[in-house]
């Protein structure tokens, strides 16, 4: 279509028609990773895995390592060795952008800058070209909305712009397949959203449980619960150093250790039972096998990454052996964690935050707290579609236990299902790059950079709240 | 004689000496943060306030904690390099609010504030002109609570779809086929929300779920039929999907604030649970002196000789 035309130039059409930019850029800007990448030109691709790979993560965040070296956004993946003693600045603040001057920095960094963006998929030439759509938490303040808007259309000057409530776009995502539904609709090609599904979005700062009709969020159902992956890796990291190390220091550390051995118990009684020392020491046969890891600490020194492995009871008296016998260094170098009951005690708080002594209800009771403000006649589609997405959704056993106790508290006449996506942490990307392919409805929602010069940021920050 | 106790609260920025604090009543999203404070009235019912400030206090600290980005408070800066490698010279000069946005160094508690001040002095300027609160919530809630008190009253109201059928608002509820709770899985609930949703106000649509159900058993063979499948006492009932019209002005409501929208205490009060602090085990000994928990007397000397405060 580019070479029939000489130049088509979105500036002109913008001029006279106010359409969009063919170009859309999708930035979900979460407070850990940035989830970013074009949407597909036409339809979308059916294989889902080819369809993420236009979405990289980005981390969000700017690190000083303990050699006060700085580095930023992607280049902790690539140049980073030492992750003692990192520290970070998030410009992502309880899943709201905050500072910008940071955010800036990274999304310069990232997208705009030539000689640091990764790839050429990754790199908005010229912004008046594109659409963008950005992602916020719900519930954002209007301040910070506004805030976002001026940023984005007075200093990069994006041609078209869209800002809009994550969770909600998920409702684009081929949900049926996942919920082993029959599919409908399949004769037109535009993507039609989900019509009713309940999103709970588990990230690094909040939880949060959206019912999202037809792709749009029910205001008056959000809610949210103020634990998220950060509180579980901070309080892990509080769990051993009281226990073991001292860790405070290593946020970084502590969150692979969190990634790697965590789980959420369908039975905690029991595996409370399992790890307790006193099984070990009267000599009852050792239940703790199954639970009980270690995990050895990565080693910066010999370039070694941390790992797993299976408890082992006579660790430190093989040590003390070797050490007589003259074993190698290697093996007596290296430190252990022993995660027993912390390995699902960290990510119960989700599920009891009267744990750690807040107030708040778990996840599923807030579900149905969400659930007891719309009419009970919606209750039934939305318990039997459950979408479980953020990072947390990685932890093993997490949809288990959600469906269990959301069957327990849900009335019995309700189906309730739970899922989770093949990738939980890139699903909300998936769902507006499939939402953003269909240009008609896009152009509904969003606004072009000609209608923001005309009409200034309080109109914008009212179109997207869908008063106009 | 005089006793001073210290309110758990979750500002950042704490005021020199004493203030005046308005008292607004129970708000379940503050309750949520800030736990009940013991007062003597909570002495006869300690399931309810069975905190002193001083725990409180400790949780609110503790949850503090576990927020924070880095153990220390230090400052990332930017990395600084030359001004041409960014990319600025081709996108002409900043704009006063671009400039004010990135150089403000305000905290997400600083923008929360100002909207919980803004909120604040709406709502008096509101309460002075003794308006009506959040009018739309009221319009909306009506219907779906009357719809709600249908379906749980089902045999008058099938008497009165009997009887008065002509009527648009009774034919939208229909009845609902005697399936087992194993069988009303999704497929019919959306079928249900669908044909409901299609167009309530239509006569000639009435029948038509109501002829599709026996079609349905294709998928639900392996039910067993009786003939009592139809005993209205054994019915169950799903209430109807809403009309689109109460969706459409549901969906059109405006956000709900921060505070607003954090999800309140638990609807069923579980008995809270103790752990050990220092192995994680369950806590069944409380410490006499600083009322931390251990599992044990193994764990309760080692808490004894190294950790115990003895603060509270």
């Amino acid at each position: 279509m580019g070479t029939t035309k000489p130049r088509p130039s979105g500036r002109a059409s913008v001029a006279k028609v106010q359409s969009l930019p063919d170009k859309t850029f999708i930035i979900d800007n979460g407070a850990y990773t940035i989830k970013a990448g074009y949407a597909p030109d036409s339809s979308p691709p059916d294989d889902e895995s080819k369809a993420l790979s236009a979405c990289s993560d980005i981390p969000n965040a700017i690190v000083k390592t303990r050699g006060n070296k700085i580095y930023v956004g992607s280049q902790l993946n690539t140049h980073v060795t030492d992750w003692n003693e990192m520290v970070f600045r998030r410009p992502v603040e309880k899943g709201y952008i905050v500072n910008w001057e940071a955010q800036k920095e990274i999304w310069e960094h990232s997208f705009f800058d030539e000689t640091t963006v990764r790839s050429k998929d990754l790199r908005i030439t010229d912004p008046e070209d594109t659409t963008l759509l950005l992602t916020e938490a719900p519930n954002a303040l209007p301040a910070l909305q506004k805030n976002a808007d001026e940023i984005v259309m007075e200093e990069w000057g994006f041609g078209g712009y869209l800002r809009c409530v994550g969770p909600s776009l998920n409702a684009w995502n081929d949900v049926q397949s996942l919920f082993g539904d029959p599919i409908v609709q399949e004769a037109n090609s535009a993507v039609p959203p989900r019509e009713c599904l309940l999103v709970v979005d588990s990230g690094y700062s909040h939880t949060t449980v959206t019912p999202v009709y037809k792709g749009q969020p029910l205001q008056r159902a959000i809610r949210r619960l103020d634990l998220g992956g950060k509180h579980l890796t901070n309080y892990l990291k509080e769990i051993v150093s009281v226990r073991q190390y001292n860790m405070v220091e290593e946020t970084y550390i502590m969150n692979e250790v969190k990634e790697a051995v965590c789980f959420v118990s369908n039975n905690f009684a029991g595996d409370m039972e399992q790890t307790w020392k006193g099984s070990r020491k009267r000599g009852l046969p050792e239940l703790s096998e199954g639970v009980v890891v270690d995990y050895v600490l990565p080693d910066p020194n010999a370039g070694k990454k941390g790992f797993m492995r299976p408890h082992d009871p006579l660790l430190n008296a093989k040590k003390r052996k070797g050490a007589l016998s003259g074993a190698s260094t290697e093996a007596l170098s290296e430190d252990a964690l022993v995660l027993g009951n912390e390995r699902f005690a960290v990510p119960e708080i989700l599920f009891t935050p009267g744990d750690i002594g807040m107030k708040q209800a778990g996840i599923p009771d807030i579900i149905m707290q969400s659930l007891s403000v719309l009419p009970t006649g919606l209750h039934p589609a939305f318990l039997a579609n459950v979408l479980v997405v953020g990072g947390n959704a990685l932890l093993p056993g997490f949809v288990e236990r959600l469906e269990t106790e959301l069957r327990q508290l849900a009335s019995a006449e309700c189906a309730v299902r739970v899922r989770s996506p093949q990738d939980p942490i890139r699903s909300t990307w998936l769902g507006a790059s499939r939402f953003a392919t269909n240009k008609d409805d896009l152009q509904k929602v969003a606004i072009t950079r000609q209608e923001y010069q005309e009409h200034g940021s309080s109109w914008a920050s009212r179109k997207f709240t869908g008063a106009l | 004689m005089y006793h001073v106790e210290l309110l758990p609260s979750t500002k950042t920025h704490a005021t020199p000496g004493w203030t005046y604090v308005p008292d607004r009543g129970f708000d379940p999203a503050k309750a949520a943060i800030t736990p009940a404070i013991g007062r003597k009235r909570g002495i006869r019912d300690p399931g309810r306030a069975d905190l002193t400030s001083r725990q409180s206090n400790a949780i609110v600290r503790h949850l503090a904690e576990l927020d924070r980005e880095n153990h220390r408070e230090t400052q990332v800066p930017i990395p600084v390099k030359q001004k041409d490698a960014s990319g600025r010279g081709t996108r002409g000069k900043v704009t006063s609010n671009v400039r004010r946005i990135l150089q403000s160094q305000k905290t997400f508690r600083n923008y929360l504030d100002d909207e919980e001040a803004s909120l604040a002095q709406q709502a008096t300027t509101q309460a002075q002109q003794t308006t009506s609160h959040r009018p739309s919530v009221n319009k909306i809630t009506k219907p779906t609570t009357s719809s709600s008190r249908r379906s749980s009253t089902p045999l008058t109201a099938t008497t009165t779809a009997a009887t008065t059928a002509s009527k648009p608002d009774t034919s939208r509820q229909r009845k609902h086929p005697s399936i087992a709770p194993t069988s009303s899985r999704a497929s019919t609930v959306t079928t249900l929300a669908e044909t409901t949703e299609a167009e309530p106000e239509t006569q000639p649509q009435a029948p038509a779920p109501d002829k599709e159900n026996p079609t349905e058993p294709t998928n639900t063979t392996d039910l067993i039929k009786s003939e009592h499948d139809n005993d209205p006492l054994l019915k169950s009932y799903i209430p109807s999907a809403p009309s689109e019209r109460i969706m459409q002005a549901l969906v059109a409501e405006p956000p709900l604030t921060y505070n607003a929208s954090r999800a309140g205490p638990p609807i069923m009060r579980k008995s809270p649970r103790y752990f050990c602090c220092m192995c994680g085990y369950w806590g069944k000994i409380r410490c006499k002196n600083c009322h931390l928990r251990t599992c044990g007397l193994d764990c309760y000397k080692v808490h004894e000789d190294s950790r115990c405060g003895a603060f509270f």
